[in-house]
């Protein structure tokens, strides 16, 4: 791994010196806490409040703490993938501005490049995505919502970390294939627009018609929503359990929500499902390294 | 002397474009070698090729004795690249350039420090370091550019049109260094460039034309065969230059008469002794070499 510290050092200082696309990327997940809170959190509310069966009262800080929970565990989901596309555009510039030449007429090795390049972007994606965590979780705080023991936090921090390591290796994957900084950033609009659709973060898949449930639970990102929204809800379904809800009314929720996944009519439990993610944070790494080792010369 | 580039019946095509086509020629250690061509005359592919980043249709590539496409991490520590355009990262600074660039050949801490200095001091940019390259302009950004490629103390430095866009202080600067470079660590510099000048202090030069070679030999063969002699005529009038009955162009104070060889113009100087009191004879330029190989002018790379 000859070159790999300071290659993965270099990469890091390119993207902080680019302090434009550091701070957009850094307020973007900030900027859709304060849109998810001002246009969301209402419409969340009223639609669990009016899916309550009837006779079953919740308190207006159980009522917060799901919301909130709901909001944030999508937010971070979302964030976690579509940020690390944003980071992960040093390769791209390498190709784009010739770079790339300068490293392949050294003996450094391909797969060593290609870790290199994984490393840093999952690093700045990192430092982006637990300051979206923290922000959340001030949020969280603040709207008198929080029902998360400290186990639940480091569980959400873990999730969090996987998801990003997820997103990075993904977007390895298929930046892979990219050359300018126009595709690039083609690439990274299709997927901030796309991704919280299809990882259930915009909307549960559960809404979605069985077919499409089918199609999507082939996708890991799904799994990272779920992992991190029962994590984050953890405590509040405990606390509605104390509040005396109902087992099939809880099962309900959390079915609504996807916090029970179903694969091919099987409950998923939620260590398959951090089973899920690190398989294919492994594989999806274990793709990229092998697509830079085999890159063929024209 | 030993040859450090044998190149054989080199082919690359793209689709239906003969990119290089039957390329053969010999690079031997410690010359300055020269390769020329229009844009598109196939000197960059062949380079790309050279350097292991484009892959051959057929024929041979040795470098220092080893196979190019078999051996290329060996080969890659022997060889140091300039570009054509800097490939260095532009907001980082020459320090971190040379930094990430150095441990690619696995030189860092004292070792790197060390040789950042010996550098420094050789191409003066002692001043710089802590620069971003962003800040430079274009003759120090390319001294960072020959810094990088010689980091590793290559036995070949490939210099793909080092100096065009720099002022004539810098283009000197840069020649000294590489002379000094040849002269005291026997590097060999293979060498394009659109300066014909430049190529008149090389050991040995390819012409190349539609990816062929259209003349090779040193600047004094190519000269002889393919650029005649001028004999430069001062304190005569237009008459008398007529009677030498060769083609003649008039200058300032004097006349210019094209001769074949410098054979002939010793044939005329001595059939005509009375009108050669004060004269010079010049050798054609490798511009004349040029034009008559390939048909063209080469001006800033471009077709004329």
């Amino acid at each position: 791994m000859i070159g790999f510290f300071n290659m993965t050092r270099r990469n890091l200082r390119l993207f902080f010196k680019d302090k434009g696309l550091f701070f957009s990327t850094l307020i973007t997940p900030i900027i859709l806490l304060v849109l998810y809170a001002t246009f969301l959190a209402n419409i969340y509310r009223d639609s669990f409040a009016s899916a309550l069966p009837d006779g079953v009262v919740i308190p207006d800080e159980l009522l917060n703490g799901t919301v909130v929970c709901q909001l944030t565990s999508s937010l971070l989901a979302v964030c976690c993938v579509t940020v690390s596309f944003c980071a992960n555009l040093i390769m791209i510039w390498d190709k784009a501005n010739k770079s790339i030449n300068d490293f392949t007429v050294s003996p450094v090795k391909h797969s060593t490049l290609a870790v290199s390049y994984f490393v840093a972007s999952a690093v700045s994606t990192l430092i982006i995505t637990f300051t979206a965590l923290g922000v959340s979780l001030g949020y969280v705080a603040i709207i008198q919502g929080w029902y998360l023991s400290f186990t639940d936090v480091l569980w959400v921090i873990l999730d969090v970390l996987l998801l990003t390591l997820f997103g990075t290796a993904l977007s390895s994957c298929i930046n892979f294939f990219l050359s300018t900084n126009g595709q690039a950033s083609a690439v990274g609009t299709i997927i901030s627009a796309g991704y919280g659709f299809l990882c259930g973060a915009y909307m549960p898949i559960s809404n979605f018609s069985q077919e499409l449930q089918n199609v999507l639970m082939f996708l890991p990102g799904t799994y990272g929503t779920s992992l991190l929204r029962n994590h984050m809800m953890r405590g509040v379904f405990e606390e509605m359990k104390a509040y005396g809800f109902p087992d099939d009314v809880m099962t309900g929720i959390r079915d609504s929500i996807d916090c029970n996944l179903y694969f091919n009519g099987n409950e998923v439990p939620v260590e398959m499902m951090a089973g899920v993610l690190i398989g294919s944070v492994l594989l999806f790494t274990g793709i990229f390294v092998l697509m830079n080792i085999l890159k063929k010369k024209r | 002397m030993e040859h450090i580039i044998e190149i054989e019946h080199l082919c690359k095509s793209f689709g239906d474009i003969k990119a290089v086509q039957d390329l053969s020629f010999i690079v031997k250690r410690g010359e300055l070698f020269a390769f020329l061509g229009v844009n598109g005359a196939g000197k960059s592919t062949t380079i790309s090729m050279l350097c292991g980043q484009l892959k051959k249709d057929s024929g041979n590539i040795l470098v220092c004795g080893e196979n190019v496409e078999r051996n290329f991490e060996k080969i890659s520590r022997k060889i140091g690249v300039v570009f054509q355009n800097s490939v260095l990262d532009v907001p980082l600074s020459v320090r971190d350039n040379l930094r990430s660039r150095a441990s690619l050949y696995g030189i860092k801490g004292k070792a790197f420090e060390k040789r950042l200095n010996e550098l420094a001091q050789l191409l003066d940019f002692s001043d710089l370091l802590n620069r971003p390259l962003n800040k430079l302009s274009g003759g120090q950004k390319r001294r960072i550019d020959i810094a990088r490629a010689i980091l590793h103390k290559p036995e070949i430095l490939i210099l793909d049109e080092p100096t065009t866009g720099l002022d004539p202080q810098t283009r000197n600067l840069l020649w000294d260094v590489i002379n000094n470079l040849r002269k005291e660590k026997q590097m060999t510099v293979f060498l394009t460039t659109h300066y014909m000048e430049e190529t008149a202090d090389a050991d040995y030069i390819v012409i190349l034309d539609s990816g062929k070679i259209a003349a090779k030999g040193t600047p004094l063969s190519l000269k002889n065969e393919y650029a005649g002699d001028y004999i430069t005529l001062y304190g005569i009038d237009e008459s008398s230059v007529k009677q030498l009955g060769m083609p003649y162009e008039s200058i300032r104070d004097a006349f210019r008469i094209s001769v074949p060889n410098t054979e002939k113009a010793t044939e005329l100087i001595l059939s005509h002794p009375y009108l050669f009191k004060d004269y010079e004879i010049i050798k054609g330029k490798m511009d004349d070499v040029f034009l008559a190989v390939t048909g063209k002018k080469l001006v800033g790379g471009a077709e004329k």
